[in-house]
């Protein structure tokens, strides 16, 4: 019988799959850990690809808003759950039907919403763009993440796992100079895997590596550097294996929903891992060009369609993690920040879609943000668009980052972006 | 002609090539230095039908708009296939170099211009170093990547006139004296004097990789230029044969080379004089790549203790070594949609290398920059993954190591196994304690208790297999 690569990430997988259904009490026991009240967490998620902000938080009341998008705008009768409740937030701005969720958590004040984000000069590169976002430098150049400074900063000498992100890529927000920060895809591939046909040999398999990997070698030659990096990699591996492995929750994510399986993961290494601190997901598929909404036989349909799918996603993924923090007793330790690399551009296109844009709104979310409104919602009037197009920001980004730095990550945040930068006010 | 040790011959054809079984190693050694240099370098004259035999059944990009036929995943197949089934071991090693040398990436770049691009690098890669510049500047997918094709008179975009200098031919500080290169009104001078280039869609429609180039008049800055104190109405192409000419070029290419191919350099004066000297070659061939190439290859440097297992290996140089030194197997299928048929750029991607994906324009990592937990635990289960992928059906698509394969190289003791497979995977130079280590594995049972090394099938399929995992986790495996 061969061995195909999916069989063996199932059976990798099946090992350490847990998802029994406990009563909550049980659960608390079972973890038998207390909370330091004073655990902060920041869950960033990147929404990759230039989220449309227009339609996520639908300026409503502003005619330019319907006369730039003729077909792809959501009157206010539009702007209702599938339930038909509301997701109108003020008498300025309403949610992206699909975010009934997120819609919830801002009516128990638990969302703040930052308008009009972005930077001076944008570039619509994504690539460069997203590098913009992620070191918090304007050139692009920088080689050090925003977060992996402050990883440098504060988590030096930390042990456990106190910064991963989910995911076959390590963002560059992580890149970090001092602190070895992991992307780790799936719990079965984080692992010193033998083979499964002969499990009786995995124990010879891994005392065959600690042996090699911890011959004295001079740690400044690459083969001293690659065996310590090695033998910290099996450790880790094998801490954030057992540890994981007591996550249990009778919250359910749901298994089609790419994000949510992504915070499951943050889950399972936040409730298990008591120093982790900065966790990191990304969302991918926003870069919206054409078929941003579903139009079968010309019959448009706003509220299905690639943007709808993805937005649903993400505001059930949101629910999802929240409810499972709040299980585990960290609903308040928990913040969660999303971002994109840019929104689109007001002005449709023939193809359904939209292009590259410049600001948009920025979510912040959990128990211990002001929620509301913050900042100033971009003019759409033509003198006031750019040469492209495009919004002109009215928040700097680096503006957010300050704020979570100094009062969620509680750093001066001016050590880690090297310049001082307004605080939005969503954070007490 | 004196030969050359096997272990010399060994070290060749890992920095030329991605190394390979014994026999053609024994080939190489036979050959001698120049030789066997030789051999590599004028690659043009390897019979390599049963590649293009293999491509043929297994890829149909006749239509490339078709993207259930073509798209970035079965370019990466395609290049997988290549590297591990060719026999021309230096043309891929090269176009790799110039891939990651002129990084560009289908993040940003459409799939049939990165595609167009591999074939430029590779049908120019050993020409004169203008000549090069000049073809993957007026590629399609440069011009696209650092945005030439918006870049019209006066509204220059730097963004290509930058990284000309800083990247693809002389950097900021200059490679030995440290001086600067250039100023940022070279930068803003040279985007004018690029202003207007522009690509032409394929007019031939068999050949629909092959975009033209034009200069448009209308978007050209006809005006004069000063550029490293010379005025004139410089075009992109003047500035191409002026960079290219510069001692500054001569050296930071010589050092790229050296650092990618040798070993890596230090800032000591010895050092210096050694980046002086392949300038030197490459000033007095006329900027040939060929003549660079066949002087660093055939040198001392190359050949010295100091350059032996001295670079990380690249996670394409692992994964494609470990199958073609293991005589392993890789069938690629007839789509990137059938199981397994694209998991060594699956595997690759993981292991932090993308084909065709560079992270940005200065390429990928290198060094210990290869190397994090991560990464690192996703070689150590790539290691686990060749070694132990069994199969009865060689049509499928996949990667395996066959028990005959493991057989072949198995012997009638744990010492002389682990020294045989040692010297196939390498030929590695470990110590004891590593020796000892997989001597014990071998005769190491489940209860833990000690046996007698016996290589009948069981052991093979169970133990040597699990060797083979072994040895692929060594650090010293890691380099090359």
């Amino acid at each position: 019988m061969p061995t195909t690569r999916r069989q063996f990430i199932k059976r990798s997988a099946a090992m350490v799959s847990v998802g029994l259904v406990m009563p909550k009490l049980w659960i608390r026991e079972a973890r038998g850990q207390t909370i330091a009240a004073d655990r902060k967490i920041l869950v960033i998620i990147q929404l990759a690809g230039g989220n449309d902000g227009l339609n996520t938080v639908v300026p409503y009341t502003d005619s330019r808003y319907y006369s730039q998008r003729p077909t792809l705008s959501f009157k206010d009768s539009e702007l209702k759950d599938k339930q038909g409740a509301s997701t109108i937030i003020s008498n300025e701005f309403g949610f992206h039907p699909a975010l009934t969720e997120i819609r919830d958590l801002f009516s128990s004040g638990r969302v703040a919403v930052t308008l009009g984000v972005g930077y001076p000069n944008p570039n619509l590169s994504h690539f460069l763009s997203m590098d913009i976002w992620h070191t918090a430098n304007l050139t692009g150049l920088g080689s050090e993440g925003w977060l992996g400074k402050y990883a440098d900063v504060a988590l030096v000498g930390k042990v456990g796992l106190p910064a991963s992100s989910v995911g076959g890529v390590l963002p560059k927000t992580l890149y970090s100079n001092k602190v070895v920060i992991p992307s780790i895809l799936n719990f079965a591939f984080y692992d010193f895997t033998t083979d499964f046909n002969y499990p009786g040999d995995s124990t010879n398999q891994l005392n065959t590596f600690q042996r090699t990997a911890g011959r004295n070698i001079a740690s400044d030659t690459y083969n001293g550097a690659i065996n310590s990096i090695g033998l910290e990699a099996v450790k880790g591996a094998l801490q954030v294996k057992s540890s994981v492995a007591n996550y249990v929750s009778s919250v359910t994510y749901a298994p089609d929903n790419p994000l949510a399986q992504g915070m499951k993961m943050l889950a399972q290494i936040i409730t298990t891992i008591p120093e982790a601190s900065l966790l990191y997901v990304t969302l991918g598929g926003f870069d919206h060009h054409s078929d941003q909404i579903s139009h079968p036989n010309n019959r448009v349909d706003k509220f299905s369609g690639q943007h709808a799918g993805l937005l649903r996603w993400f505001s059930d993924a949101v629910k999802t993690f929240y409810d499972d923090m709040a299980q585990h007793g960290l609903a308040d330790n928990v913040l969660m920040m999303q971002w994109s690399e840019f929104g689109r551009r007001p002005n449709e296109n023939d193809s359904f879609g939209t292009d590259h844009g410049t600001a948009a709104p920025l979510f912040v979310i959990g128990n211990s943000v002001r929620g509301g409104v913050y900042g100033q919602q971009p003019s759409l009037a033509a003198t006031n668009l750019d040469i492209a197009g495009n919004m002109k920001f009215t928040v700097d980004f680096r503006s957010v980052y300050t704020t979570v730095l100094d009062k969620w990550l509680g750093v001066d945040s001016k050590s880690v972006l090297g310049a001082s930068f307004e605080n939005v006010g969503f954070l007490a | 002609m004196a030969g050359i040790t096997y272990e010399e011959a060994a070290h060749l054809l890992r920095r030329m090539g991605f190394g390979g079984p014994p026999e053609e190693i024994d080939d190489l050694a036979s050959r001698g230095r120049e030789g066997a240099v030789d051999y590599l370098l004028n690659f043009s004259q390897i019979d390599n039908r049963s590649l293009n035999d293999l491509l043929q059944i297994s890829f149909d990009f006749s239509n490339p708009s078709d993207p259930s036929r073509f798209n970035g995943g079965e370019m990466q197949r395609w290049w997988f296939t290549r590297l591990v089934h060719t026999r021309r071991q230096f043309e891929e090693k090269l176009t790799l170099f110039w891939h990651n040398h002129f990084a560009t990436a289908i993040s940003k770049v459409p799939d049939l211009l990165m595609f167009g691009q591999n074939l430029t690098l590779r049908q120019n890669a050993l020409d004169r170093f203008d000549d090069l510049l000049l073809k993957v500047a007026q590629d399609a997918a440069m011009l696209v990547w650092l945005d030439g094709i918006t870049s019209v008179r006066g509204k220059p975009n730097e963004n290509f006139a930058r990284e000309l200098q800083e990247l693809f031919t002389m950097g900021i500080a200059d490679a030995v004296t440290g001086e600067q290169n250039y100023t940022e009104d070279d930068v803003k001078e040279i985007a004018r004097a690029f202003t207007g280039w522009k690509p032409v869609p394929p007019r031939d429609p068999n050949n629909q990789f092959g975009f033209g180039f034009v200069v448009n008049p209308s978007e050209h800055d006809n005006g004069v230029k000063t550029v490293y104190g010379q005025t004139a109405n410089f075009g992109g192409e003047d500035i191409i044969t002026i960079i290219a000419a510069r001692r500054a070029t001569a050296r930071f290419l010589s050092r790229k080379l050296l650092e990618f191919f040798v070993y890596p350099l230090t800032s000591s004066s010895s050092d210096k004089v050694t980046v002086e000297k392949f300038a030197d070659v490459y000033l007095n061939s006329g900027h040939s790549i060929k003549e660079l190439a066949r002087a660093i290859f055939t040198s001392d440097e190359l050949f010295s203790d100091r350059a032996r297992f001295a670079l990380v290996k690249s996670p394409v140089e692992l994964i494609v070594g470990a199958i073609r030194m293991l005589g392993g197997r890789y069938n690629p299928g007839t789509s990137g949609r059938q199981e397994n048929a694209n998991i060594l750029a699956g595997l690759s991607g993981l292991l932090g290398q993308e084909l065709f994906n560079p992270p940005d324009v200065s390429g990928w990592p290198h060094g210990l920059g290869w190397i994090n937990t991560a990464n690192l635990l996703m070689r150590f289960t790539y290691a686990d993954f060749l070694a132990i992928f069994r199969t009865n059906n060689f049509d499928a698509p996949g990667m395996w190591l066959t028990q005959d394969q493991l057989r072949k190289y198995s012997r009638s003791s744990s010492k002389k196994t682990v020294k045989n497979f040692l010297s196939v995977l390498g030929p590695l130079n470990v110590d004891s304690a590593a020796t000892r280590a997989l001597r014990d594995y071998l005769q190491t049972d489940d209860r833990g208790n000690t046996v007698d090394f016996v290589a009948d099938d069981l052991t093979i399929d169970k133990k040597v297999r699990g060797l083979v995992h072994q040895i692929m986790c060594l650090s010293e495996f890691q380099l090359s």
